[in-house]
């Protein structure tokens, strides 16, 4: 097959104060024209690097070291600057991960688009903007001719990463690279990206890349798929090799990692034990060799060969496949790693198990304008961020509250807890009402709850020790401890090594800085834990260490989780049940195996049905959802679903359902949709 | 869990990059110099900085007096190290305690409720919006000049200038995550305040006080100078220079040996200041 992109022993080093970083070591890797090539690798496999690289967008301190990138004929690191300007923007061009920060929002996306046009002389103004509505109409964005004369703060989420796609294509570029496209979208708008990007490559003949850590976009968007680890390219092959038949320990270990491919619910997440190695020092033999399971000597001190594995171009670096070892019998029998002892589920907390928090009609409001102006201009005062949101948590149960950014999720964490003050309904816990509790009796309150945030190294005060870090709540609590013990004590818990208490939290990865989050968390044995996004951010190994740790101290300690989260499968993996949100109300609430198994509300169905499976058989031929979230400040009237419900009816349109309940299988279940499991019957006819 | 991370100490890397800072280094030189003339200059000092040569009056430099003396005799050399002890004096003193009242104020505006930051911006602009010397002036009408109201002036001038940097880092730390989690494990407002949010903003401001010595040193001899500072015969370098003011066409060493350390001692401190700028401030590096 002919390739567009062909790269050839890719070297390239960052200098640091530490001493010279081999980011990327002898990369070789093939885009084969008019297909779809996926770079999937975690954070610091240098994937992102091999972009910058072949663009020359290098930073300062960063140098490509030996290696050629021959695209359409030339060698983009023999060219100099100059022709360089005619090759990106023209030739190849990027998709962002955030739109929100590689648009200019001082200007029209009009004014953007005509000045990417700026090479085409010929061309006039209003050439250009035909060119550029003509595009923009092709990545579905409603009403060009009007649109492309507001600004990218107008545009919503996902109607912006739309216009990134148009303004990338608008130079009928050869090669399209989209580093993180849905990184920062929700999980129905990373639906419809995708199927747009799989469209547009349909119509534009275009040859794209994607760099990507999600390996459901991965399976469900690429034709051929690159694995890279700490700067080496471990296996390459087409998507349907690498997810059926993967031949590199890592590229294993990285399918078996992700919640999304085990359909049945164990105990422990799989995961890949150790770190990135450091980069400094120029590794002998295998670079994953450290942290793979079917480590042997040779590993150690030769670097392994590239071995072809069949006619196609499935392409490994391991010593397992090595052929003379396999002719030798000195094998190990299996290639894919030996079922680990995961252990059976957890079993679920009796229905019996008091219910330790009871939310109830809890409302939350954030004012937008000030009073006088709510008069004199007629606009709202507020937007309700939380209405009537009412749950439970038993004992040590876990529940899982799951909605799009915008479904007001966060902020009923948040109100829970008494960080956002509530407008009315209240909380109770352990049969004190919190809302109407004194400062000192809610100060008592806060060593029982307590609560993790999105950010794992954001939220710890970076001038602080980890060591005082996770003392302080011993400290705000004047409770008298020895607070080295303690520190050691709770270093252990969390599984981290003693000689972390003396760092700062920005020396810490993500991980790490996690466990310092519940450590923290857990200082004063609290009975709740509100996690607000446990796993953002954090690499798929790295995920399954989280949730197994907090997995492992929640049966030890008999903690009660409300684990808050966009990510499905995640939350199917560690919920008991599940609340569902959208604007601001609870649509669904019950069984979280009955819910992804049978959802009932077209919300929860979308959403269920909008993870992209890492599996390649099982890409959707349909977008779940269409449309995007309603602004807050904007309600629809009725059921605030029906705008983007494929079942709505007039009675949607006028009605508002309330939150009642249903039995679904034998079980209740509290759904807010005039027509429940509509979806399911339609589905099941269509079988 | 093995741990390969490497860590590299903050400080020593910015000592490194300090050190290979020449325009830091010179002002950090100058800055020394300083301290040790105005610290020791009881034992630098030649002569008493007030005891009067009337014979060797308005003699140039000579062994015995070696930046030669004024009108009445006294040893400029002397007075100008005596002088040094009242800049730093003013500078230490009004700069510190205009940098603790600044970060403190500022702290409350960007922390505190909203009418209270209304109130204190409306303060720190109506005393931004005052030149200095007019301000000055105006005090030492109504209440008489001496350094004591000197160094109000200059601590009342430049609390505005730390305030408002200190609030706008408060501003922007308030709504931070990890602000949110130390209320979350229940600490109060002063604990946030002091131990979590002060090491954060207090970076800026200590490099904005290295700017500010000159600053303040040049209005302690500009006022001194106008006669609303330091009174005659007490040395200051604007008093040094004012009576050498007055005997220019006499001889020039007064005026000279006045001028010099202040435009010594403010080089050396907007250097040091610019180098730590540099040094804490990576974003205003430049490329390497």
């Amino acid at each position: 097959m002919e390739s567009l992109l062909s790269i050839r022993g890719l070297n390239v080093e960052f200098q640091t104060p530490s001493g010279p970083l081999h980011v990327l070591r002898d990369i070789n890797i093939d885009v084969p024209r008019g297909k779809i090539l996926g770079i999937v690798g975690e954070s610091g496999s240098g994937k992102s690097t091999v972009i910058w690289a072949i663009n020359r967008l290098l930073a300062s301190n960063g140098a490509v070291n030996g290696g050629t990138a021959t695209f359409d004929g030339q060698d983009l690191l023999a060219l100099n600057d100059r022709q360089m300007l005619s090759v990106r923007g023209e030739q190849i061009s990027m998709v962002f991960q955030d739109p929100m920060t590689s648009q200019i929002p001082v200007l029209t996306y009009d004014r953007q688009m005509s000045d990417i046009q700026y090479r085409r002389k010929e061309l006039s103004m209003k050439d250009k903007r035909e060119r550029a509505i003509r595009i923009m109409h092709k990545v579905g964005i409603p009403d060009p001719e009007d649109r492309i004369l507001q600004y990218p703060h107008h545009f919503s989420g996902g109607m912006r990463q739309r216009a990134g796609i148009a303004m990338a294509l608008l130079m009928d570029p050869l090669l399209l690279i989209a580093d993180e496209p849905t990184t920062a979208l929700d999980v129905t708008l990373e639906a419809q990206i995708i199927h747009l990007i799989q469209e547009l490559r349909a119509e534009f003949e275009a040859t794209i890349m994607v760099v990507s850590h999600n390996l459901g976009l991965i399976a469900e968007l690429c034709d051929q798929v690159v694995v890279m680890y700490a700067g080496e390219v471990v296996e390459y092959g087409s998507v349907s090799n690498l997810f059926y038949e993967p031949a590199h320990p890592y590229t294993q270990a990285l399918l078996n990692c992700d919640p999304a491919r085990t359909q049945t619910k164990t105990r422990y997440l799989p995961v890949i034990p150790g770190d990135v190695p450091d980069l400094h020092v120029l590794p002998t033999g295998c670079i994953f060799a450290a942290r793979c399971s079917q480590v042997m000597e040779q590993c150690k001190t030769t670097s392994p060969a590239k071995v072809q594995l069949d006619e196609s171009q499935h392409v490994a670096s391991c010593h397992l496949l090595d052929p003379g070892l396999q002719a030798s019998g000195n094998a190990p029998k299996n290639v894919s790693p030996q079922g680990d002892a995961l252990g059976e589920a957890r079993p679920k907390p009796s229905v019996e198990s008091g219910e330790l928090l009871k939310v109830e009609d809890l409302c939350v409001r954030f004012q937008i304008n000030s009073w006088i102006r709510s008069k004199i201009q007629k606009r709202p005062r507020f937007v309700e961020a939380v209405i009537d949101a009412s749950l439970s948590l038993r004992q040590g149960e876990t529940l899982g509250l799951v909605g799009e950014s915008g479904s007001g999720k966060t902020t009923l964490g948040r109100a829970i807890l008494g960080l956002v003050q509530a407008e009315s309904g209240s909380v109770i816990f352990d049969g004190q009402e919190l809302r109407t509790l004194s400062r000192t009796g809610f100060s008592q309150l806060r060593r029982n709850m307590a609560m993790m945030f999105q950010d794992p190294v954001g939220s710890l005060s970076p001038r602080q020790t980890v060591g005082s870090l996770i003392t302080e709540p011993f400290q705000i609590h004047r409770i008298n401890a020895d607070l080295d013990e303690e520190a050691a004590r709770l270093c252990e818990m969390v599984r981290m090594p003693q000689d972390f208490l003396s760092r700062y939290p920005h020396e810490l990865s993500g991980g790490q800085a996690r466990r310092v989050g519940v450590a923290r968390a857990l200082a004063l044995n609290p009975q709740i834990i509100i996690a607000d996004e446990p796993t953002a951010g954090l690499d798929v190994s790295v995920q399954g260490e989280i949730l197994n740790l907090m997995n492992e101290l929640q049966e030890t300690h008999g903690l009660s989780y409300l684990i808050i989260s966009h990510n499905l499968p995640v939350i199917r993996h560690v919920s008991d049940r599940l609340a569902i949100m959208y604007l601001g109300r609870l649509v669904e609430f019950g069984d979280s195996d009955e819910i992804f198994s049978q959802p009932a509300h077209p919300y929860t169905q979308a959403l269920v049905n909008g993870v992209p499976q890492p599996d390649p058989n099982k890409r959707r031929s349909l977008v779940s959802i269409e449309g995007e979230v309603p602004s807050l400040a904007n309600r629809p009237a009725g059921c605030e679903f029906h705008t983007r419900c494929k079942y709505a009816t007039a009675d949607c349109r006028n009605t508002r359902p309330r939150l009642s309940q249903i039995r679904v299988n034998g079980l209740d279940r509290e759904v807010a949709c005039h027509y429940p499991l509509a979806g399911e019957s339609v589905e099941q006819e269509r079988r | 869990m093995n741990v390969t991370t490497p860590r590299h100490s903050v400080g020593r890397e910015r000592l490194r990059l300090f050190l290979r800072n020449p325009m830091g280094m010179f002002g950090f030189i100058l800055v020394s110099l300083f301290f040790i003339a105005a610290i020791f200059a009881p034992m630098l000092a030649t002569h008493d900085p007030l005891a009067l040569d009337i014979p060797n009056r308005l003699s140039g430099p000579t062994l015995e007096h070696w930046a030669g003396t004024d009108q009445l005799g006294r040893d400029t050399f002397s007075r100008v190290l005596y002088g040094g002890r009242v800049a730093l004096q003013v500078a230490a003193i009004g700069v510190s305690i205009s940098l603790i009242l600044g970060l403190g104020l500022g702290m409350l505006a960007g922390y505190g409720p909203r009418w209270l930051d209304n109130i204190l911006l409306l303060l720190f602009d109506s005393i931004r919006s005052f030149p200095t010397i007019v301000l000055a002036l105006a005090a030492v009408a109504l209440l008489g000049p001496s350094l004591h109201l000197v160094l109000v002036i200059v601590i009342v001038t430049s609390i505005p200038s730390y305030a408002r940097l200190a609030r706008t880092s408060t501003m922007a730390l308030k709504n931070t995550d990890f602000v949110l989690a130390e209320k979350s494990l229940g600490a109060g407002t002063v604990r946030t305040l002091i131990r979590h949010i002060m090491p954060n903003v207090i970076g800026p401001l200590l490099i904005l006080a290295a700017m500010d010595v000159p600053v303040v040193v040049t209005i302690e001899a500009g006022l001194s100078f106008l006669g609303l500072g330091v009174q005659p015969p007490m040395a200051s370098w604007g008093t040094v220079l004012n009576e050498g003011y007055l005997i220019i066409r006499l001889t020039p060493w007064p005026i000279v040996a006045g001028g010099i350390p202040l435009v010594l001692t403010t080089l050396g401190f907007t250097f040091l200041g610019e180098a730590l700028r540099d040094i804490f401030d990576p974003r205003l590096r430049k490329g390497r």
